[in-house]
């Protein structure tokens, strides 16, 4: 028997608010869809969900539609919004208060934040920011038998109960349809600056390392990458500072001790997101921050023989390679399988797009541990939350 | 297992003893755990059993009655306390901990006694006489190197031979005669069993440096041991009458400070209020004697030091327990190796945990003394400092022991010795220029 | 639910431990058991069954199996600085990590350090600063508190309002599990695809398994620090800078908030930091990060401030008087045993722009309960702690300062916060789970935990109520025989 001196005898009351009607048509959906094994394909608003990832599904579950902001409160940097919301909607709302996400992963802007969560998916900011997992507070979703679990919460800080928050964020859906997400914001900083400078990988990242400057982003983009942009015409580091007029401006001189810099406008960033074809592959190979330079020395040339680009976020060790697929048949996709075949073996690699016929034999399952499958079978038993998505069996 | 209310135990179950008279002090402890990392026996032992909280709980236990007073695991752990106070130092709440380990040892020695070997130690050093003949026959041992051939035994025989000849002077002695013009006030030395027997060098010294740093020295004829040894180990009897001798003996002094150049016997005497505290006219008269009391550091860092010759050599420091942690003074030692020219301070890893000596905890737990002491002389080594300092006869023979056991060449001194080194340096220097 | 080991486990349990531990590591004897009781929350005691205490990772290893082999439940220990009682063992086996507290590797180039579970938290960082770097995440326990109970419980911190908590600096785990085996969680280079079980599993509090090793990001001392110590004469005051610097987009490394009681009791303990003692609140506000702008923002800070209504606020910049600030901070929970023999704790969040609000409505509860509030908290983030000295042997005070807590926690929960920020839910705040989520919610943790300890004997009875379980796994058997 525990004794204790002081006890909680009286129960407090559960506050919830209700769970929305739209929420409710949607887990009465997936109920359905488990009764029934009718595997459903989640989708948001479409833009890159077809990245070639295997999905076998019988039926797709929309949540363009589920879009708005269900509460923001400005002063506290914390928004909740529906998951279908498109990101370029959310960045709008949340610049009115001089606020934002920051959050910027590649693809289309109109990408929706519930995509963005279930993929884990990051950009450039990311370095000064995290990814997805560092600004998720919490979330409601679907789990693959239709029940509605509410986890984490609104406020910036929480340890109550097992993590369910991090657990569907990056699990592809297939842990739980997300239908609400609530997020923390930043505010805007004051100056906003961003620098382009003609460096090696090598000496930036010296430089990021012994700087005491912590730039908002710090991303090496390759030569033909570069002209693409109208940046440069050979490998550019772009540096974007922010913070208040002293800090930026003392940044801005110490960064341009590594090379001449220029001035290039922020929407440079907004460029760099879009650039890449949709039905591009796109490889992400990461290494430990100290090996980056390396790694970007030997994948940088590869990629662009192959005709592709790559760019790299230096402080997280992350080199991004980008290769254009010429044409459906045959003999472009064995000559992707090479160059792409040689590239995951140079470091720790996540296949972000490829074509599907390509995926099955190129990329290892990724959730086939006895815990995930674990995880999945408890969240999601009948398998019908996008399945394969995650290259998983059965 | 749903958590259930449940009544704090109020009643106190030995009522009377000076375990339940301190109990307050063990209110205070919150179990923050902050002292854990302080605790040279915690981190020796990895349990918390050996640690200042392990110990309240039991000490709340024995309260509380839900355990017995002559539980053997009980006496185990707080026989196994040095007595450090590092915890005092760490713990936010104020927990009085030495003063809760006194009581608690008075209390459990009512049941079952101390070994023999400490009670034979307590009993000589409550006895003029026999100190003086023990030290005396340690002298002898020392002077005819017999401790130096003992040392080499094994176990602790050996060891104690190996303190006894670490106490032989680590500093050459050159005669000078101090001059200053005692404007600081009048201070009296507490000479201290084990200094005057056998560190009575150290004893000039501090009446030198005081001299020297404008204090003039009286001498305080009836004192006796301070009594520190006979509180540490439950005997408190002793100590009260101890104590009570001494305070009459330094009210006739009338010295301005009661000088003590011995960590342990300071810290006794600046609580001797406390310790005859069951008596308001002995308390008061208690109070008034134990405000004079000062560490030897402290009275020379009031005076600067004044800076004397320089001595080329290199140092590190290692703290008394009881002046850092007891006494809360950790620079005034450290400002007098600074008033040398020429010496190198190095500063010495781990300096605030204790050597193991702990009065006569060497003798009576020597397995965990030694373990403790393992790695104090690992990071003195790593100094590579030719000399350590230390202000409290138990430290300067314990880790001098140690050195010697391990034929270390650095040896331990006393940080009053290297002052009065360096002010014989400069006398020296005037005379042959 | 085995909730007594004995009754479960081999009547020889002790002895075949001893074999693999040895003797003096294994705790049998209630006496010796006594000081494994309680963790850093006083007022609750469990006895555990039998501890034991393993040397290596070998050891554990093969403690944990044989636990498994005998079906014997265990519960994790670090230091036992835990707040919410989450180390608390009745009947099971204690498993003492204490003993494992080797930094295995820094490596000062990557910024990462790889520690095993013992490492207390403040030793790290020392070892740390012979490479310039340091462990952000800074509980106000960490000269005691070990990185393994850091990732148990996603320990924050002042600092975390800048650097962010635990979860933020830990790149990868070896995890044993309840079962014997051996996993890792993240990836010390690089990403891998797949689900962020190394997210679910900080936080955990011991339910998940033993974090054998932990491989952490250190962080870069900043070149420039400033502390800020603000003086006001009403907690609303001091709370209306929290929002207004919170809104203005400088993010403090740090913002921490001490009312007068608290300020008082810190001010009589040894770690004294000349705080006002006349203050009704202190903010304490730390700026860092590059030396150019700093003193801008400071302005800035200092300005929000005293538009708020501050007395005076003194900029600290030398290292020796910042450290002397903080060191009371730190230590302001340990010095609140000077005020009332019992103690309670709580660490609920609320959104920032309801501090003014908040504080105002704990003030009227302790009011109407006749308790003395004593508030020290990480104001930044909206993490309060709320503190009530008492003395447990009066029943009656008891009984009020149970109320007062209840209503307090309540408050927070309707205004849109949590139960807890750091501390976890372990023991104590287990009766407010059902408070804050949906009983489904409820079950999807318990399905979680199943994953990764499906005969629930890594901290049994912890975290989610056992109920919700039941529901959750509704076989209607379970159901009929559930009584707890
Ligand atoms: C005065 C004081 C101030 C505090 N301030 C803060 C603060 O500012 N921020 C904060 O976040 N917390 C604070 N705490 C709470 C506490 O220090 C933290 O929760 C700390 O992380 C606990 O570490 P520990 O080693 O003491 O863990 P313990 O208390 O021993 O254990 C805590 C939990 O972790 C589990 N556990 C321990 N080790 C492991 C392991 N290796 N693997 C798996 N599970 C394990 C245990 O089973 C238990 O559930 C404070 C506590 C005190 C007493
Ligand atoms: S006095 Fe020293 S040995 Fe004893 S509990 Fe305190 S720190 Fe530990
Ligand atoms: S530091 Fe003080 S209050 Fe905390 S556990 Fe130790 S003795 Fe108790």
């Amino acid at each position: 028997m525990v004794r204790r001196a002081i006890g909680t005898r009286r129960r407090c009351q559960l506050n919830a608010p209700p769970v929305s009607d739209v929420t409710a048509a949607l887990a009465e959906r997936v109920r359905h869809a488990h009764v029934t094994g009718t595997a459903l394909r989640i989708t948001g608003a479409g833009h890159w969900l077809d990245a070639g990832r295997p999905c076998r599904a019988d039926a797709s579950l929309p949540l363009a539609e589920h879009t708005g902001i269900v509460e923001y409160e400005p002063g506290d940097l914390t928004m909740t919004v529906r998951a279908g919301t498109p990101l370029d909607a959310l960045r709008a709302v949340a610049r009115g208060e001089g606020q934002w996400l920051p959050l910027d992963p590649f693809g289309h802007l109109g990408g929706t934040i519930g995509a963005t969560i279930a993929t884990a998916s990051s950009g450039p900011l990311s370095a000064a920011f995290g990814t997805p997992r560092d600004h998720v507070l919490g979330c409601e979703f679907i789990t693959g038998t239709g029940n509605v679990v509410r986890a984490g919460g609104r406020v910036v800080k929480n340890v109550a109960g097992f993590d369910l928050v991090r657990l569907v964020t990056g699990a592809w859906g297939t842990l739980g349809v997300l239908t609400e997400v609530s997020i923390r914001l930043r505010a805007l900083p004051e100056i906003d600056r961003t620098l382009a400078l003609e460096t090696t990988a090598g000496e930036a990242r010296r430089w990021l390392r012994a700087s005491a400057y912590t730039p908002l982003a710090a991303e090496m983009i390759s030569a033909r990458l570069a002209t693409d942009m109208g940046i440069g015409s050979r490998d550019t580091l772009l540096l974007r500072l922010g913070g208040n007029r002293a800090l930026v401006h003392a940044a801005a001189e110490s960064a341009s001790a590594l090379a001449g810099s220029r001035d290039v406008d922020t929407t440079v960033w907004d460029t760099l997101r879009t650039r890449e074809p949709a039905d591009a592959a796109v490889v992400r190979l990461s290494t430990s921050s100290s090996q980056v330079a390396a790694l970007w020395d030997r994948v940088a040339s590869i990629v662009e023989r192959a005709g592709g680009h790559a760019h790299a976020t230096l402080q997280r060790g992350i080199v991004r390679c980008m290769l254009p697929v010429q044409s459906d048949d045959a003999e472009e996709h064995a000559r992707l399988r090479g160059i792409v075949g040689a590239l995951l073996t140079l470091g720790s690699s996540v296949v972000e797009r490829l074509p599907s016929s390509l995926w099955a034999k190129m990329v290892p399952p990724a959730a086939s541990d006895a815990l995930s499958i674990g995880v999945r079978r408890a969240f999601d038993p009948g398998h019908v939350l996008n399945p394969g998505i995650l290259g998983e069996l059965a | 297992m749903k958590p259930s209310p449940s009544a704090i135990p109020a009643a106190c179950a030995i009522p009377g003893t000076p375990l339940s008279n301190a109990s307050a002090g063990i209110d205070a402890c919150v179990h923050c755990g902050f002292c854990l990392q302080a605790c040279p026996t915690y981190i020796t032992l990895e349990d918390e059993n050996d640690s200042p909280r392990g110990r309240i709980v039991l000490m709340r236990a024995l309260v509380d009655g839900s355990l017995p007073l002559d539980d053997a695991d009980v006496r185990t752990h707080i026989d196994r306390c040095l007595g450090c106070r590092a915890c005092e130092t760490a713990c936010p709440s104020g927990v009085p901990y030495g003063q809760l380990l006194e009581a608690t040892r008075a209390t459990l020695t009512r049941m079952t006694p101390n070994p023999f070997l400490a009670r034979l130690v307590l009993f000589v050093f409550a006895r003029q006489v026999l100190l003086r003949l023990a030290m005396l026959g340690g002298r002898i041992t020392r002077a005819t190197r017999l401790s130096w051939l003992l040392s080499r035994l094994p176990g602790r025989a050996g060891f104690a031979m190996a303190m006894l000849e670490s106490t032989r002077s680590a500093m050459r002695r050159r005669h000078y005669t101090p001059t200053g013009d005692g404007a600081r006030g009048s201070a009296t030395l507490l000479t201290g069993c084990v200094m005057e027997g056998l560190f009575a060098n150290t004893n000039r010294a501090t009446e030198r440096t005081l001299v020297a740093n404008g204090y003039s020295v009286v001498e305080t004829p009836q004192q006796r041991c301070c009594g520190a040894l006979h509180a540490h180990a439950g005997d408190d009897d002793t100590a009260r009458m101890l104590g009570r001798a001494n305070v009459a003996a330094f009210e006739q002094s009338g010295a301005d400070f009661i000088a003590v150049n011995a960590a342990g016997c300071g810290a006794m005497m600046k609580e001797y209020a406390h310790l005859l505290s069951d008596d308001p006219t002995w308390r008061a008269r208690a109070a008034a004697v134990a405000s004079r009391v000062r560490d030897v550091s402290e009275l020379l860092a009031e005076a600067g030091p004044r800076s004397g010759g320089a001595l080329d050599t290199t140092v590190t420091y290692d703290a008394p327990c009881h002046l850092l942690h007891a006494q809360r003074i950790a620079s005034p030692p450290l400002r007098m190796l600074g008033a040398i020219p020429g010496l190198t301070v190095i500063p010495l890893d781990g300096s605030e945990h204790c050597c193991g000596s702990a009065g006569i905890y060497n003798l009576i737990e020597p397995d965990v003394s030694d373990r403790v002491l393992a790695p104090k002389l690992a990071n003195i080594a790593a100094t590579r400092a030719s000399l350590v300092a230390t202000g409290n006869p138990g430290c300067l023979m314990q880790i001098g022991a140690g050195l010697h056991q391990t034929g270390a060449r650095c040896r331990a001194v006393h940080p009053v010795d290297l002052l009065d080194a360096s002010y014989a340096a400069q006398a020296h220097a005037h005379r042959t220029p | 639910m085995p909730t007594d080991v004995a009754q479960h486990a081999a009547p020889d349990l002790a002895s075949r431990l001893a074999a693999l531990v040895g003797e003096r590591r294994v705790l049998a004897r209630p006496s010796e058991l006594r000081s494994y009781e309680s963790d850093g929350l006083p007022g609750y005691h469990a006895r555990p069954a039998l501890a034991v205490f393993p040397g290596t990772r070998d050891e554990t290893i093969a403690v944990v199996r044989l636990l498994a082999e005998l079906d014997a439940p265990f519960v994790a220990r670090g230091a036992g600085t835990g707040l919410s009682g989450g180390a608390l063992a009745e009947g099971s086996v204690l498993l003492g990590l204490h003993r494992l507290t080797r930094i295995l590797s820094i490596d000062a180039d990557d910024a990462r350090a790889v520690v095993e579970p013992g490492v207390v938290n403040a030793t790290l960082s020392r070892a740390a600063a012979a490479f310039g770097l340091h462990y952000a995440p800074d509980p106000s326990s960490q000269t005691a508190c070990t990185i393994g109970g850091n990732v148990a419980e996603n320990a924050g911190g002042p600092h975390c309002l800048k650097y962010g908590v635990t979860l933020n600096h830990v790149l990868a785990i070896t995890v044993l599990l309840p079962s014997g085996e051996v996993v890792t969680l993240g990836s010390a280079d690089g990403e891998r695809d797949g689900y962020d079980l190394l997210g679910a599993f900080i936080g955990s509090e011991g339910c998940f398994g033993v974090a054998l090793d932990v491989t952490v990001r250190l962080a870069r001392a900043p070149q420039a620090v400033r502390t800020l110590l603000a003086d006001f004469s009403s907690v609303n005051s001091a709370a209306h800078a929290v929002s207004s610097i919170i809104a203005s987009g400088i993010i403090p490394a740090a913002m921490e908030m001490m009312d007068g009681p608290t300020i008082q009791a810190v001010e009589a303990s040894i770690y004294a930091a000349g705080y006002p003692v006349d203050a009704a609140a202190i903010l304490l506000i730390e700026l860092d990060g590059a030396a150019a702008g700093i003193d801008d923002d400071a302005a800035r800070v200092d300005a929000f401030c005293r538009d708020a209504g501050a007395r005076g606020v003194r900029i600290a910049a030398a290292p020796a008087e910042r450290a002397r600030l903080w060191q009371g901070r730190k230590k302001a929970f340990g010095a609140m045993g000077r005020i009332a023999p019992n103690l309670v704790v709580q660490d609920a969040v609320v959104p920032r722009t309801k501090l003014p609000a908040i504080l105002a409505e704990i003030q009227r509860i302790a009011e109407l309960h006749r308790v003395l509030v004593c508030n020290v908290f990480h104001a930044g983030d909206g993490n309060l702690h709320p503190n009530i000295g008492y003395d447990a042997t009066s029943a009656d005070e008891t009984e009020r300062v149970h109320r007062a807590m209840a209503a307090i926690m309540q408050a927070c929960i309707d205004a849109g916060g949590t139960i807890t920020g750091e501390h976890g839910i372990g023991l104590d705040k287990l009766p407010y789970m059902d408070a804050l989520f949906t009983p489904a919610t409820l079950g999807a943790m318990c399905a979680l935990r199943e994953v990764f300890d499906p005969g629930r004997r890594s901290n049994p009875g912890k975290v989610v109520p056992v109920h919700s379980c039941r529901e959750w796994f509704a076989a209607p058997s379970a159901r009929a025989g559930g009584a707890s």
